[in-house]
């Protein structure tokens, strides 16, 4: 097991060298000078040359592309934001603890609504509480975050004025974006659990199981939940990670400041060493997550586990 | 199959985990945070609901468009870092809503002669961490802007190795070359006086630890969210009347006008046109408006055919009908622009009319400059105002003959390619961030600032470049004001714009405050403000 992660962690260098080079590339050839595109149309001609020479702007691309990786493995070191100066590396981390704190309530919603209801679906499969909660699933799925915030913003600011409408620091301002990012959420888990379960339902375990005569509930809890659970496990990964990434819309509607909102500010003011540090660190924590569950299938399921020894 | 269960919960115990015990959003700012100010949520909710008496004074919440980027004096100089700083950093002097010259750090100034302006400081000021304020800090500041990628503009006509401190509190600037608009560029916020010691202990720093003499100073920043400031109480001045302030950054338009109708921010800058209606009818709410120093233009190459015949130029002026263009894409807010410069900036020429809309005439004098078939392209950047602006003047030239189309150009190529001189026609902005016509024609009529350094129409006029030069080096008030009427006359009639729009300030606020000042320059100086209940 321990070789497997070893090797699943000596796996992320070319995914991140991969990342960092292609994320580069594209960065180098977009077309504009950044000095001018960050000091704005009015900067003089001595002011953009010191900008130019500060942030090493005048090396070519090879040179460049090596001193990035250089500093970047040598000193941890991601370059400085054009706008304002700070490490991007500092700026980056600095947004994280609250991009982590929004996407694990997101996800924490999204749990306690999806599983529970994707279970009930399944096992009364065609009832009308299945019809209804397909329903809202499928609303939740197809409906944009950014609408569903402005809605509830809408609905419980503006009109009830029960919750503030942005902000990220007391409870209040919580509640609103992780209901928005839970109920999104919630509707990819409980069709992912629904689903699953009905296959697993079906098998002939779970007949046996009847036949010997075990209470209704523990069939359902013990051997079919169990059975089901690497997908969910799966899609709430996926979900998790992805939100980890910045829940951009999210972030925007309610001024969250987190890593998503960065990213988006610091794609508007050109602001690349802060972009590509961005999505490096995405990459990264995507790769991680992905990792986690891996590593979580073989805990659930002694099968793939023995595939490890 | 317990495992699954065991997982689960392991999950969501993690989760619980995660999201609670990750730190308070307190930035990446060690200095200033207060440790008494530890999170305590009971504590942080008081400001979310004003209406509730405070035991303790209430903080005023501002909210704007973008957290600030620098707090260093002499750093970013983007409208939202300006808004803060200049509450906590004094200039020498200032302009007031009026365009006055009011006193600050210094009391009276005096021109020694064509390049040298004596100031005299204030005495008994002191710096935010202690430090007395004097004239060495005034050359230090100053030499420090000089040698700044973001403020080096403002202050680069002063000659740094010249400056001179006469005594403790008397300093002498000397320009490189004589500047009559010295006072303007000195009471512009990136010539801020801060203090070396402070500079040097800042080290890495010194974006997120100011210390100006202003009337408040930092006391917290959790960057991209907010930042609380606090009265200086040694402040030189009459103290500031409210404690705390605190500028949140509300990056979504319309959510700053939602926190203000349901009492989360006292204050928001930056109102949409289409909310004013909201703040107007709210009976809780006030409206400030006022024009400011920016001004949009859609700019001709003067250098390439047809545009280069001053009657085609003259022709699509009066073919295009402002009055529709601001009131369908402004929303009626700002005004049609007459010339060069919006009125409120020292030395417009405000006896201009505007071109009138006439396509008749417009089609007379193509037909008279024998350009009846043009055809041309008007760029602009993924901008939704120019475009659309783009979009309404392209049919409106389409009314009399000429066949216009409108393009879209990624803002960095657009920047490059309209300073190689690639265009037929342009949109763009200026703002005369000084207030002086200087800064709001110079750059972009001189024929020495063609392409990047601001004239991008390639508008070459020697009577113009000998005004502009009169107009920068006089330093005699009535001569450079000669000089600036007469040049913006000849503008408008060379016409190398249309001229497009001026802008209007829009802020919201509470009823419940008061005190509160637009200012043209964008930035407001809080210290007067209160809350009321």
């Amino acid at each position: 097991m321990l070789r497997y992660i070893a090797r699943r962690l000596l796996l992320l260098i070319p995914v991140i060298l991969g990342v960092t080079l292609i994320t580069f590339t594209m960065l180098y050839f977009t077309p504009g000078d950044p000095a001018r595109l960050t000091l704005g149309e009015q900067a003089g001609a001595e002011q953009l040359e010191q900008f130019r020479e500060i942030h090493g702007l005048n090396d070519g691309y090879v040179v460049r592309f090596v001193n990035y990786i250089k500093n970047a493995v040598f000193h941890q070191d991601l370059g400085l934001s054009y706008r304002n100066r700070q490490p991007v590396f500092a700026e980056v981390a600095s947004r994280f603890p609250t991009t982590l704190k929004l996407a694990g309530l997101g996800v924490l919603v999204a749990i306690s609504i999806g599983i529970p209801v994707g279970i009930i679906s399944a096992t009364k499969q065609y009832s009308l509480f299945d019809s209804v909660s397909m329903i809202f699933a499928l609303i939740g799925v197809s409906m944009p975050n950014f609408w569903q915030g402005m809605l509830m913003i809408l609905f419980f600011s503006v009109y009830l004025k029960w919750l503030p409408s942005s902000g990220f620091n007391t409870f209040q301002q919580m509640i609103l974006p992780a209901l928005t990012i839970g109920t999104s959420t919630a509707a990819v888990i409980t069709r992912m659990t629904r689903s699953s379960m009905l296959e697993v339902i079906r098998q002939d375990y779970i007949r046996t199981a009847r036949a010997k005569g075990q209470k209704e509930s523990k069939i359902i809890t013990r051997h079919a939940l169990g059975n089901a659970m690497i997908p969910i496990v799966t899609v709430i990964g996926l979900q998790f990670g992805y939100l980890l990434g910045g829940a951009v819309l999210t972030e925007s509607i309610f001024g969250i400041p987190g890593v998503g909102r960065l990213m988006v500010d610091a794609i508007k003011q050109k602001d690349y060493p802060v972009v590509q540090g961005g999505v490096l660190f995405i990459a990264v924590t995507f790769s991680v997550v992905n990792l986690f569950i891996d590593i979580l299938y073989a805990y659930l399921d002694p099968r793939i586990r023995s595939q490890y020894k | 199959m317990k495992r699954s269960w065991q997982i689960l919960a392991l999950l969501m115990v993690l989760l619980l985990v995660v999201t609670s015990c990750s730190p308070a959003p307190t930035g990446d700012d060690p200095a200033p945070a207060d440790p008494a100010e530890t999170e305590d949520p009971a504590d942080e909710e008081e400001p979310e609901e004003p209406a509730e008496p405070a035991d303790e004074e209430e903080e005023l919440i501002i909210a704007q468009g973008a957290d600030a980027v620098s707090l260093d004096p002499h750093g970013q100089n983007d409208q939202s870092s300006s808004r803060v700083r200049v509450q906590m950093f004094d200039t020498l002097l200032m302009q007031d809503k009026n365009m006055e010259f009011q006193p600050l750090l210094a009391t009276s100034w005096e021109q020694i002669d064509d390049l040298t302006v004596e100031f005299k400081l204030r005495e008994g000021v002191k710096f935010h961490n202690g430090e007395d304020f004097g004239a060495k800090d005034v050359i230090y500041s100053i030499q420090r802007a000089i040698a700044s990628p973001q403020a080096g503009h403002i202050v680069d006509m002063i000659d740094g190795d010249k400056l001179e401190e006469v005594d403790n509190l008397t300093v002498r600037v000397v320009t490189k070359e004589p500047f009559g608009p010295l006072l303007a560029h000195l009471s512009h916020p990136a010539a801020a006086i801060t203090n070396e010691k402070a500079v040097t202990d800042a080290g890495d720093d010194i974006d997120i630890t100011p210390v100006g003499t202003g009337p408040y100073k930092l006391k917290e920043w959790a960057r991209g969210d907010y930042i609380i400031l606090e009265r200086n109480d040694d402040y030189w001045g009459e103290p500031a009347k409210t404690k705390t302030i605190r500028f949140r950054a509300v990056s979504e338009n319309a959510n700053r006008t939602i926190e203000l109708e349901t009492g989360g921010v006292h204050i928001a800058y930056d109102i949409l046109p289409n909310d004013i209606s909201k703040v107007e009818d709210n009976s809780d709410l006030q409206l400030f408006r006022d024009k400011n120093f920016s001004t949009t233009y859609v700019g001709f190459n003067a250098q390439k055919e047809p545009f280069d015949n001053k009657l085609v130029r003259q022709a699509i002026n009066h073919a295009v009908n402002m009055d529709e263009i601001v009131e369908a894409v402004y929303y009626g807010t700002g005004n049609k622009a007459s010339g060069p410069l919006g009125a409120n900036v020292t030395f417009a020429n405000t006896e201009l009319e505007p071109y009138e809309y006439n396509p008749e005439l417009a089609k007379e004098m193509l037909a008279e400059a024998g350009a009846e078939d043009i055809s041309l392209v008007i760029w602009t950047n993924d901008n939704k105002i120019r475009m659309d602006i783009a979009e309404i003047m392209q049919n409106q030239l389409q009314a009399v003959g000429i066949n216009a189309t409108s393009e879209v150009v990624e803002w960095g190529a657009y920047l490059s390619q309209t300073a190689a001189g690639e265009h037929d026609m342009f949109i763009l902005g200026w703002t005369t961030v000084t207030g002086d016509a200087d800064y709001g024609l110079y750059a972009l009529f001189h024929s020495s600032q063609f392409g990047d350094a601001g004239n991008r129409t390639f508008y070459k006029n020697e009577r113009v470049d000998e005004l502009l030069e009169i107009g920068r080096t006089a330093t005699s008030v009535e001569d450079r004001e000669a000089a600036y009427k007469e040049a913006q006359e000849i503008i408008r009639e060379d016409a190398p714009w249309i001229f497009t729009w001026n802008g209007e300030d829009l802020t919201g606020a509470s009823n419940r405050v008061s005190g509160f000042e637009l200012h043209p320059a964008g930035h407001y100086r809080l210290h007067n403000v209160s809350l009321g209940n």
